[in-house]
């Protein structure tokens, strides 16, 4: 599976820009590019995990996307866990839910920590061809 | 950086953003900087980030920025704001950033080169060993639940009462290595989680330890109070809180942006979203910070304790007979409620650094006595092939908030130095010129690469001319373990 981001140049940090055809797409292959960027696009798929759900709720799209990159990246830390498949069950534009596969982070050689998500220059919008988010990670 | 954007002279180190520059600025932006900083400064948008800090509520006199502004999200990094809490002065957890008290350290060694060029190769490599790195380390230094939270208040000096260093270690850290007010309370337990058994672990990116001797002296007075002298070998500590200050800064960084609202605060970018300072939003947030600026402390206190470790079982002798004492350890990202002279009225303010060091000069009265003639020791690590500098707060470093820049600055983003730069070539370089590196990771050691990051030595020379901080030595690499 492709999933649809590109890095755009930031001078401390990591610019992503991320497309999906709907909201379930572009909120999947965001929380999935956070990943491939650590895992160098090496994703190794173990089912001896439980898979994850992730709950979030905000008060708009702009919120619901931050935190559910937050959530993502904090989960990933304490259970050890780097999430190679997403599959977001419901969304709207002020919550979500969602369940993710990891497998252990002992499986990679992570070189790059994706510290978080930030709302600096932070756009989310919608087009005829469906929705685009930009995004500047904090590393 | 926005055309429109005229910068006002104000003398060869000193430039204005004007407060009309975009309306909401409650105050000018001011950037130290010559004119050759300032051509790459203008390359990105640090100087908007500058002008967007301006609009924080109770900013005081100015928005600062260092002469290693670069690029960050919500403050610039090498930016410093103060507001005043009496004044309805807010506090922003983008002012300290997600690595709360990312800070260094630095120690001197009576060795001297000669002594360690045939033993440097061993020492790296026992340095790397030795030292947990890497994205989501874990440390040696097992501690429960309980004594977790003893960290978070006692910072360095839990290291210490462990027998991880000695008294003399916490006059010798900014704060003495805590800071009072900590709340273990006011941290979630996710971020206890994501911060558990990390203790002692340098982190990725660019933190780093690194073997350095001195090549230049510049100040006798302070050299000589200092026992420091050409060919004498330093070592120097770059590291922060871990993901317990990332989590920290996330949690409140979610509640802030709720408190704009409330509160009816404007501002250009939500990442600075901020509470006031006296709110109970506010000072939760102070009190969580304060836990993560303890914990890093305590963190770069077991660092200095590995590697004096090392050190004794490499030289076969005691640290103490090598030497080993800690000049001091400055953090870098952290906000603190300090007392400041503001139009001849003495105020106490929220100061925020986000990639700047705290530099009080001679004769501040929160100076440990051994530094209360020559000034408080500001260390300025460099990149990995070039120099290092150990700078003294200057007569003058009460403009900026007794504030000083924290490094070179980048230059150059990860991914254009990913594309860019070649691994073999650069390690190839850096060991002609006698470094030797060791990084968990081939990117690391690109992305850090020195091409990446602006000359030490021009960002060094505004803030010495400025008299914010005087040069007092500088170093070179020798051997560079990398996260």
């Amino acid at each position: 599976m492709t999933i649809k981001y590109e890095i755009i140049d930031h001078t401390a940090d990591i610019g992503l820009r991320i497309i999906g055809s709907d909201l379930k797409e572009l909120f999947q292959n965001s929380g999935l590019s956070l990943f491939q960027i650590s895992s160098r696009k090496q994703f190794t798929k173990d089912k001896r995990h439980t898979p994850v759900v992730i709950k979030q709720k905000a008060e708009n799209i702009e919120e619901l996307f931050i935190n559910w990159l937050n959530e993502l990246l904090s989960l990933s830390a304490v259970k050890g866990l780097i999430f190679y498949h997403i599959k977001i069950n419901k969304i709207n534009q002020n919550s979500l839910e969602a369940i993710c596969q990891g497998s252990s982070i002992n499986n990679y050689k992570v070189n790059t920590e994706i510290k978080a998500a930030t709302y600096h220059n932070l756009s989310i919008k919608n087009n005829e061809k469906g929705w685009e988010a930009r995004v500047i990670l904090d590393v | 950086m926005s055309d429109s954007l005229r910068l006002e002279k104000i003398d060869d180190f000193r430039w204005r953003i004007p407060a009309g520059y975009k309306p909401g600025m409650r105050v000018p932006g001011i950037i130290y900087a010559d004119e050759r900083l300032l051509r790459d400064i203008r390359e990105d948008k640090a100087l908007e980030q500058v002008a967007n800090v301006a609009f924080l509520p109770g900013i005081v006199n100015a928005s600062f920025a260092m002469p290693d502004i670069h690029w960050g999200y919500g403050f610039p990094i090498g930016g410093v704001a103060a507001t005043d809490p009496e004044k309805g002065g807010v506090i922003s957890p983008a002012g300290v950033g997600f690595d709360i008290n990312c800070g260094v350290r630095m120690l001197r060694t009576d060795l001297a080169y000669d002594d360690i060029k045939d033993k440097l190769n061993n020492l790296v490599d026992a340095l790397f060993s030795g030292i947990p790195s890497g994205v989501g380390s874990k440390g040696d230094i097992r501690v429960s639940i309980k004594e977790e939270e003893e960290i978070l208040v006692k910072g360095s000096r839990w290291a210490v009462e462990k027998g991880f260093g000695i008294q003399d270690d916490l006059d010798c850290t900014e704060e003495n290595g805590a800071m009072q007010g900590a709340d273990p309370g006011a941290v979630s337990d996710r971020a206890y989680q994501r911060g558990r058994a990390q203790s002692g672990t340098l982190g990725s990116g660019n933190h780093f330890l690194e073997i350095q001797v001195i090549d230049q002296l510049y100040d006798a007075k302070a050299c000589n109070a200092l026992d420091l002298n050409l060919g004498q070998i330093t070592l120097m500590i770059h590291s922060g809180s871990r993901g317990l200050g990332y989590q920290i800064c996330e949690d409140y960084t979610r509640s802030m942006v709720q408190c704009l609202n409330k509160y009816d605060i404007k501002i250009p970018d939500r990442q600075l979203a901020c509470a006031p300072v006296d709110s109970s939003e506010g000072m939760a947030y102070l009190s969580a910070m304060k836990c993560a600026a303890n914990y890093a402390w305590a963190n770069r206190q077991c660092l200095m304790h590995l590697t004096r470790n090392i050190f004794e079982r490499v030289f076969n002798s005691s640290w103490q007979k090598l030497g080993m004492s800690l000049i001091y350890d400055v953090a870098h990202n952290i906000a603190k409620i300090e007392r400041n002279m503001v139009s001849g009225e003495n105020r106490v303010l929220c100061v925020h650094r986000k990639g700047a060091t705290r530099a009080i000069p001679a004769g501040h009265p929160d100076l440990p006595q051994k530094y209360m003639k020559i000034g408080q020791p500001v260390i300025i690590p460099g990149d990995m092939g070039r120099n290092s500098y150990l700078l003294a707060a200057d007569k003058n470093a009460g403009e900026t908030f007794f504030s000083c820049c924290h490094g070179a600055g980048r230059l150059k983003s990860r991914s254009a130095a990913l594309h860019t730069i070649n691994a073999d070539t650069l390690l190839k370089e850096l060991e002609s010129q006698g470094i030797i590196i060791k990084a968990s990771g081939r990117s690391t050691i690109v992305e850090e690469a020195p091409e990446a990051y602006k000359n030490v030595n021009d960002v060094v020379r505004v803030v010495h001319n400025a008299g914010i901080a005087r040069r007092v030595c500088r170093m070179r690499p020798l051997g560079v373990i990398k996260g």
